[in-house]
């Protein structure tokens, strides 16, 4: 594996000299000729009737060229989730009712920003107050107020694309107020596990949401073109076919009439994917009055009115053998998804994928809730669920390992799964680095001599250390709409090629990791690659960057186009040297040899040429494409956890070494280290770099950040108030590699960006524990929670 | 646009006229199409919209075009020097001190301005120089192992 040429190497990023130098265009530089600017007036209040709205004095206003309601779009819905189950239930301006403090009302379209946002003053909107409710737990009692009264029909917008239309009614089986969603899953005989086992605990967690702080704000230019009726659109985005295909839906245009344009991504982390009415009223007001419009929302709305994580609650309950194997575990989550469904029927979904497939636990009952609040919508964020039930899951289990004097360690490497399991559901583990995972992470940490546990001295030192672990697991890629990405090679005059792809480069180095991927297959250098990606019009189809598809699925389908481009090369050289079989040629360096006398050797341009020539003017073009899921044809079922999730789980081990000041309860990470699997490493600076960012993102999730809400007004929507890591709060970092090979990725990789956010929550959670000795069981861990765990407060 | 100022841009002379309300930062972006400075925040909480003013750092969106009248102002726009990328540059792309690239330019500046009144900074100069710009995607280790082997040339 070690002879690659490329793959593997530490190659520098394709797209680092455009960034360096600032010449990477994204979607918030994007000025066109004749662009009107586009200011979203919204609601001051969590609950309200919409009475009336006058725009007449707003429209009055010089410069002024449009203002919208959501009486103009009454019949627009869409939604994240949009299944005969869960009919979409967000409209891009709200109609009859406001359900959170920023929902939006109205839409300005002016010469400039400066008049829009005259124009919203002079908006007059009756409100009629209702109530409101701001709990997930408070939501699901009998008498909450209701916050989504309308009737949603239950049909789908994903029915061409899947989703089966079926005739029974889906009222759900449960009958709880504010439902949005609901998973049950189980197996095994839980009951039964809990009287075989000798020690049964219980706890609940309780999660806050937090915000993704995306450095570029989100933002989308849209400019329709009458006569060709194309509507061309720049967004901030990670899938450009998904936003396409919810704008033809909601717009009423065929796919081919809406080219996204390529633009760099500031940022994502699952906070760019769904469809956002800032992006639907640009595009409906660019085709309403013919010019370009820009929507740009400001920091204070992108923490208000974009997405947050969900604040979950998560309630475990497990049974363990003396030895700690595990043998029953009852789990319910109670996420709260805000005002609309945004990804709530998922998240509690997720929250079960990523529970099982980590301890092998023979008797399991799994059940979610997601819950309607007036409280800002959430979505997916790095991870998607991950985060908060590893932090649950494992700080439970260190609670027990300390119950029952079990070494958490030793009863990790006892319940965790292998490589060769097949999971419940039929998801198989062709690759599982868990137990490496383990005894790297564990040697790094020095776990048996920083764990404090074990040892009796008792330190009257103001500061305490202590250690933790946690693992965590993430798909790579999964059945979602498009389902598949696709790639196209198309080779040049010269030898070099051109990499057609729909993924785009979110800042992960998707660029770079597949360049090398075709670079490998097809035996090229880097510096002959061009890249043409993110363009719905140039490019295929790809899943998009999120559900961290894109190293295994579109890798494989680059992998695929490359070698597709290859044969071709290798079939037209193989008549030029005489060579009966193809397999008996390799590539290097735009160069064909035979393997057996490599100085008989072609150029690629040889080969090219001799195909234009002799092939019906085939200048050799490679496509491959790859499926989410090779081995099925559906969604999962996110209400019965059925079906196949994903080909390749990631894997990861993490540890955590802190110091808490027992005056100040201010919690320090020392030391975080990563041994993550994450299959064969394309690029191992990418890697590095991604578990950097996640290990970043985890430590603030654990220490410091929470997005605060009080009766759903955001009082810290801006980086001096929301607590994101700086320069100053970087720990000593590890990250070891456990290089498993996954047989389905390409050279083996899987995916790396999103799965070891979520470990080092529970790692640093566990370590204060350690430290202090006592349990926090709620995150972010703030001094204030520190300081009331030790009774200073 | 009321008011002319006259500016040291990139080492290049330039008269432009300005709005009493604009800041630097949308003088920049907007007027003059140098969108390689970032807007982050638009509250001075991010360093993205970095540049040098007479050499230091400072938030563009916080300064009002009109007080730099008769200043020098560097951008990321002028920190490669003829086709070629600043050490800074390269050595930032080759440890994998980039990912989105939304916060490199104004960490870009930082670093220039910290490189070039202390060349051999300690590893707490080095994260203290860059504490009031944020990146969200690399953690930072990556950024701070650039700058130092840039201090270890
Ligand atoms: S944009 Fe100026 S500091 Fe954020
Ligand atoms: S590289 Fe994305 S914010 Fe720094």
């Amino acid at each position: 594996m070690s002879d690659y040429k490329f793959i593997g190497k530490d190659i520098p990023r394709v797209d680092g000299p455009v960034k360096a130098t600032g010449k990477a265009i994204y979607t918030v530089d994007i000025k066109l000729p004749g662009m009107l600017y586009g200011k979203i007036l919204r609601s001051p209040y969590p609950h309200a009737r919409i009475l009336n709205i006058d725009t007449s004095e707003a429209e009055k206003l010089p410069g002024v060229q449009a203002v919208i309601t959501g009486e103009d779009l009454r019949e627009v819905r869409y939604a994240f989730v949009d299944t005969p189950r869960y009919p979409a239930d967000e409209q891009p301006l709200a109609v009859n009712k406001v359900r959170y403090i920023g929902d939006e009302v109205a839409v300005v379209a002016a010469d400039n920003e400066a008049i829009a946002e005259k124009a919203l003053t002079l908006i007059k909107v009756d409100y009629e107050i209702l109530p409101a409710v701001f709990t997930a737990e408070e939501a699901m009692e009998a008498d909450a107020p209701v916050i989504h009264d309308e009737q949603l029909e239950g049909t789908s917008a994903w029915e061409d694309w899947g989703v089966a239309q079926k005739k029974q009614s889906h009222e759900s089986e449960v009958k709880i107020s504010n439902l949005s969603g609901h998973t049950a899953v189980s197996f095994g005989n839980v009951e039964q596990g809990f009287l075989e086992s000798d020690y049964i605990r219980e706890d609940r967690f309780e999660l806050k949401a937090t915000a993704h702080c995306q450095m570029e704000p989100h933002a989308a230019v849209a400019s329709y073109d009458p006569v060709t009726q194309k509507l061309h659109v720049w967004l901030s985005t990670m899938g450009i076919f998904l936003k396409r295909y919810f704008l033809s839906k909601t717009l009423n245009l065929p796919a081919s009439k809406i080219r996204v344009h390529h633009t760099y991504v500031g940022g994502a982390f699952g906070g760019k994917i769904d469809l956002f009415p800032y992006e639907f009223c640009a595009a409906y007001l660019s085709i309403k009055l013919g010019r370009p419009v820009k929507i740009e929302l400001d920091r204070e709305e992108v923490f208000m009115t974009t997405r947050q994580r969900h604040p979950i609650i998560v309630k475990i309950k497990s049974g363990v053998k003396k030895d700690g194997t595990i043998l029953a575990q009852d789990i319910k989550v109670i996420a709260d998804n805000g005002a609309y469904r945004g990804s709530g029927p998922v998240v509690i979904f997720l929250c079960h994928g990523f529970s099982f497939p980590i301890y092998n636990v023979p008797n399991y009952r799994y059940e979610g809730f997601s819950i309607y609040t007036n409280n800002g919508i959430r979505g997916p964020q790095r991870g998607h669920g991950a985060p908060q039930i590893r932090f649950s899951i494992d700080s439970h289990l260190d609670l027990i390992a300390r119950d029952i004097g079990l070494d958490l360690v030793e009863m990790m490497f006892k319940n965790v799964r292998h490589k060769g399991d097949i999971l419940p559901n039929g998801d198989r583990l062709n690759s599982c680095g868990l137990t490496e995972g383990l005894q790297g992470a564990a040697k790094a940490i020095d776990w048996k001599n920083k764990r404090r546990q074990f040892k009796t001295e008792t330190e009257n030192s103001r500061y305490k250390r202590g250690a933790g672990i946690s693992l965590c697991s993430m798909f790579s890629g999964a059945m979602y709409y498009p389902f598949a990405s696709a790639a196209i090679v198309k080779l040049h005059d010269d030898g070099s090629a051109t990499l057609f792809t729909g993924a785009q480069d979110i800042g992960q180095g998707s660029y770079t990791t597949l360049s090398q991927v075709l670079a490998e297959e097809l035996g090229i250098d880097m510096e002959d690659i061009h890249v043409v990606a993110g363009d719905t019009d140039l490019c295929p189809i790809d899943l998009g960057s999120f559900l961290s598809a894109t190293a295994l699925v579109t890798g494989n389908a680059v992998k695929l186009a490359a070698a597709d481009a290859k044969r071709q090369l290798l079939e037209c050289a193989a008549e030029i040297l005489g060579v009966d079989n193809i397999e008996d040629l390799e590539t290097c360096s735009k160069k064909i040899f035979l393997k057996k006398e490599p100085q008989k050797s072609i150029h690629f341009s040889q080969a090219i040429q001799a195909s234009v020539f002799k092939r019906d003017g085939n200048p050799i073009i490679g496509r491959g494409s790859y499926k989410g899921y090779p081995e099925t044809d559906r969604y999962p079922s996110l209400a019965k956890g059925k079906g196949l999730f994903t080909g390749a789980y990631g894997f990861a081990v993490q540890a955590a070494e802190v110091e808490v000041d027992t005056l100040t309860g201010k919690v320090n990470l020392l030391k975080a280290v990563t041994y993550h699997d994450c299959g064969y490493p394309l690029n191992k600076n990418i890697v590095e770099g991604q578990v950097h960012g996640c290990v970043s993102m985890g430590a603030g999730q654990a220490l410091s950040e929470e997005v605060f809400l009080e009766k759903g007004q955001l009082f810290n929507p801006s980086f001096l108030t929301y607590k994101l890591p700086i320069s100053l709060d970087t720990p000593e970092s590890v990250e070891g590699l456990v290089a498993t090979i996954e047989p389905s990725g390409p050279f083996g990789a899987k995916e790396v960006g999103e799965g070891s956010v979520a470990g080092i929550l529970g790692a640093i959670g566990n370590a204060v524990h350690d430290a202090i000795g006592v349990r926090i069981k709620g995150l972010p861990i703030t001094p204030e929670k520190v300081l009331r765990a030790l009774g200073k407060i | 646009m009321n008011k002319m100022i006259e500016l040291k841009l990139n080492g290049e002379t330039r008269k432009i006229y300005v709005n009493d309300n604009q800041t630097l930062l949308e003088v920049l972006r907007e007027d003059l199409g140098l969108t390689g400075t970032k807007k982050g925040c638009n509250q001075g909480e991010c360093g993205a919209c970095t540049v040098l003013l007479e050499g230091k750092p400072v938030s563009s969106c916080l300064i009002l075009a009109v007080k730099v009248n008769g200043k020098s102002i560097m951008t990321i726009e002028g920190v490669a020097e003829e086709g070629h990328l600043h050490p800074i540059q390269e050595v930032f792309n080759e440890k994998g001190a980039i990912q989105c690239g939304f916060c490199t330019p104004g960490m870009i500046l930082v670093t220039k301005d910290l490189l070039d009144k202390n060349p051999r900074p300690t590893f707490k100069e080095i994260k203290d120089a860059i504490s009031g710009n944020i990146c969200r995607c690399t953690g930072y280790i990556k950024i701070i192992e650039a700058i130092q082997s840039l201090a270890e040339r």
